[in-house]
């Protein structure tokens, strides 16, 4: 009898073995970590060529929890297509079976008993593990490790040593080739210096110069592919940098490098490749998002792999467009994707794809990298420790519209700057705290560590709010992937909503409440943001509230001690009847 | 003032105006309508004389899909041509459909140039089509489009 690893759990848990707990105990560790290792290794190994990937761990070097989001909505067309997929709809579309291994990664459903259960995610002394497996099974000189970017930055350590613990964690990963997002939000002088000490290659086809003053004007910034060689193969890697870097983070971190899709020099570089470096397989290293990869694939002709990140879509098995294969390695360290490639006669003939969750209580811990993470989080251990508080709700990031943790954060803007409403961008990465549990600094950074972490007072009109609401509304939910920027809608704190998704730009938001008050257009509102530049179209900034939002976050919890976040959400979802619709329809 | 610097004290300004845009136009709109106060079917008029636009795959526009700053967006517009005395572009008119002024440049052509092409930096007021008209020696006004949208961005 031949069982997958996700038979073994949904068997496992059918006749009770290791059942959900009360406390954080395993009921049977031995049992479930002997078949677990085993299971998560196997693999139907194919043939020459080894691509591990990774991508989105913003910074998270210890193991964690993540739950998926329990909404996740997009324009109509997109509906249940992989990029758009959560819950229920999750599990169907990748013919899965619930309350698995697999289930409790990939999906919000009983998270909380599960992760007793399962434990945490991640952590790089347990991706080392998991990655030098692989290279004895395979040979060392037979895999690649590509990183999709949004590595340096989302933890408090990050924050703290400017990126560079994160580095060093990738020298120790033995990461091969990296592209960038968050990694631009340090500077660019920053950045220079943190290629300096990376051991992997940092490359990128879509930023070019644009300041017609300097020299690099029109220019590629950084290399726009790489080749490497393995298992006597040719491998031809482009990168692909976040196209809109500079409108979703502030323009001073990037001012005189111009981003963008740049598809017709994508396709250049593919073909270049192919004709003149003779690569045996073309490989485009992305930080595009899910959906626009596949975009990407429908445009550019010749890329055999794309590996994707950004969106931070677990993906369990590829999608294929126009016979490019697309991956995507969920987020924060949880997964590894295993490609193993069989290239014969300089061409693609076959491959094999895997995504590996990083099961911390199942894969051992490489002391080596316990003793790495111990001493990059030593300076900053008493600091990051403290204990801020206990909540009675799990606080979550991810989901569409609002999330526990971000209701938290906006209570303590609101709280601190006394405002009428606060926005917190609706970033994808962040941390997820067990009801019961104790909300530490750390984790407060998790949800915050950002190089412009300024709460920002100040003045709009209700006129300009619902302008903001709908442009936001459009970046998110645009029926066009390529003119979506990947995030979530942004949270509001002292505001409620209505929103039809599929309703037409400028129009999808409606009956607007503020302190449970129509929204009046001409009313001046006391506004309070972080992350974002919302600032900028406001009047009369409040310099003297101008503060940090993890000082103003980490405060409330302290004063509060017992938090309890409902979860009840702020927007009411009109054309759709749940948080993870089917493939063109309104309910699950 | 060094260009570089104004050009950046221009990008803050329009990182502010974008958020305003419904409000912009419509003041626009009530207007009288000046040379550069056209909308933007009466522009197109005005360059054609009446003339059907020929949508054609010749004419290509490179435009960023989502704006990095909409007061400098980077638009190039080439047109398939021999640019010969016998068949030439004349020249390349560049619109933005719902700027207030929407008529960006018109960029008069030779045979001797030898390409037609054509590069330039236009603000836009707002998410809005970019259009290029390619007017040929033959009579005929070739078109082509892209959406740019214009966003305060960050906020997601």
């Amino acid at each position: 009898m031949n069982l997958s690893r996700r038979d073994f759990f949904y068997i496992a848990t059918a006749l009770g073995i290791g059942l959900p707990t009360i406390g954080a105990a395993a009921s049977t560790p031995s049992r479930v970590d002997e078949v677990g290792l085993k299971d998560i290794y196997s693999f139907k190994a194919r043939g020459n060529v080894t691509l591990l990937h990774i991508c989105d761990m913003h910074a998270h070097i210890k193991p964690l929890y993540w739950r998926e989001p329990s909404t996740l909505i997009s324009a109509p067309n997109l509906t249940g297509t992989p990029g758009f997929l959560c819950g229920e709809s999750f599990l169907k579309h990748y013919g899965m079976k619930g309350k698995t291994l697999d289930a409790y990664f990939d999906t919000f459903m009983n998270f909380d008993s599960l992760a007793h259960k399962f434990g945490k995610m991640g952590g790089i002394s347990h991706m080392k593990t998991l990655i030098n497996h692989i290279k004895k099974e395979r040979g060392a000189d037979n895999v690649l490790l590509l990183d999709s970017g949004d590595t340096w930055q989302g933890t408090g350590v990050a924050l703290k040593t400017g990126g560079e613990a994160i580095v060093k964690a990738q020298n120790y990963l033995g990461v091969d080739v990296m592209v960038g997002h968050w990694e631009f939000t340090y500077g660019k002088k920053r950045v220079k210096e943190l290629i300096e000490m990376l051991n992997a290659k940092f490359i990128a086809q879509n930023i070019i110069g644009d300041d017609s003053f300097a020299d690099d004007f029109e220019e590629s910034i950084f290399e726009p592919y790489t080749i490497m060689e393995r298992g006597g193969a040719k491998i031809g890697i482009i990168g692909q940098a976040f196209p809109f870097t500079s409108t979703a983070n502030p323009k001073e971190f990037t001012q005189g490098w111009s981003f963008g899709l740049r598809l017709d020099t994508l396709q250049s570089y593919v073909d270049k490749l192919r004709k003149e470096e003779k690569v045996d397989c073309v490989v485009v290293l992305s930080h595009d998002g899910f959906s626009v990869d596949q975009q990407v694939a429908r445009h550019v002709k010749g890329i055999d792999f794309i590996l994707s990140g950004h969106t931070h879509d677990p993906s369990p098995r590829p999608t294929v467009i126009n016979g490019t294969v697309i991956v995507i390695a969920g987020s924060h360290g949880k997964y590894i994707g295993r490609l193993d490639i069989d290239i014969q006669n300089h061409k693609v003939k076959g491959y094999e794809y895997k995504l590996i969750p990083v099961a911390s209580n199942l894969i051992p811990a490489d002391p080596e990298g316990e003793a790495l993470v111990r001493e990059l989080y030593s300076p900053y251990d008493s600091e990051l420790s403290e204990v801020l508080g206990i909540t009675k709700s799990t606080l979550f990031k991810r989901d569409t519209f609002h999330s526990t943790f971000d209701q938290l954060i906006n209570d303590s803007i609101i709280d601190a700057m006394d405002s009428d409403i606060s926005f917190t961008p609706g970033y994808r990465w962040g941390t997820t705290v067990l009801g019961g549990d104790k909300i530490t600094m750390d984790d407060v950074y998790d949800m915050t560590a950002i190089t412009y972490p300024n709460v920002y007072t100040f003045e709009l009109t209700g006129l300009h709010i619902r302008t903001l609401l709908e442009d936001i509304a459009d970046n998110v939910f645009n029926a066009n992937p390529l003119y979506q920027q990947g995030g979530d809608m942004s949270r509001l704190g002292g505001v409620s909503y209505e929103i039809r998704v599929g309703a037409a730009s400028g129009k999808r938001i409606t009956n607007i409440m503020v302190g449970g008050k129509p929204l009046s257009d001409s009313k001046v509102y006391k506004v309070s943001s972080w992350g974002g530049n919302l600032q900028n179209a406001g009047s009369n900034l409040k310099d003297s509230l101008t503060r940090p939002v993890y000082d103003v976050t980490a405060a409330y919890i302290r004063r509060q001690k017992n938090v309890n976040i409902s979860g009840n959400s702020n927007v009411k979802l009109m054309d759709y009847d749940c948080g993870c619709p089917k493939k063109g329809a309104r309910e699950c | 003032m060094e260009r570089r610097s104004f050009l950046k004290g221009f990008g803050a300004a329009a990182a502010c105006a974008v958020a305003l845009p419904t409000i912009a136009s419509a003041a626009e709109e009530k207007k009288s309508a000046g040379p550069n106060e056209m909308n933007f079917e009466t522009a197109v008029a005005a360059i054609t004389g009446g003339k059907a636009l020929m949508p054609s795959a010749k004419v290509k526009i490179k435009a960023p899909e989502i704006a990095e700053n909409g007061a400098v967006v980077p638009v190039k517009v080439t047109v398939e041509s021999p640019m010969t005395s016998k068949d030439y572009v004349k020249a390349i008119h560049l619109l933005a459909s719902k700027n207030g002024n929407v008529r960006c440049a018109n960029i008069y052509l030779t045979p001797a140039n030898g390409e037609a092409f054509f590069g330039t930096r236009i603000k836009l007021g707002g998410t809005q089509d970019v259009v290029a008209i390619a007017e040929m020696s033959d009579g005929t006004f070739l078109s082509a489009k892209q959406n740019v949208k214009v966003t305060i961005g960050g906020c997601g």
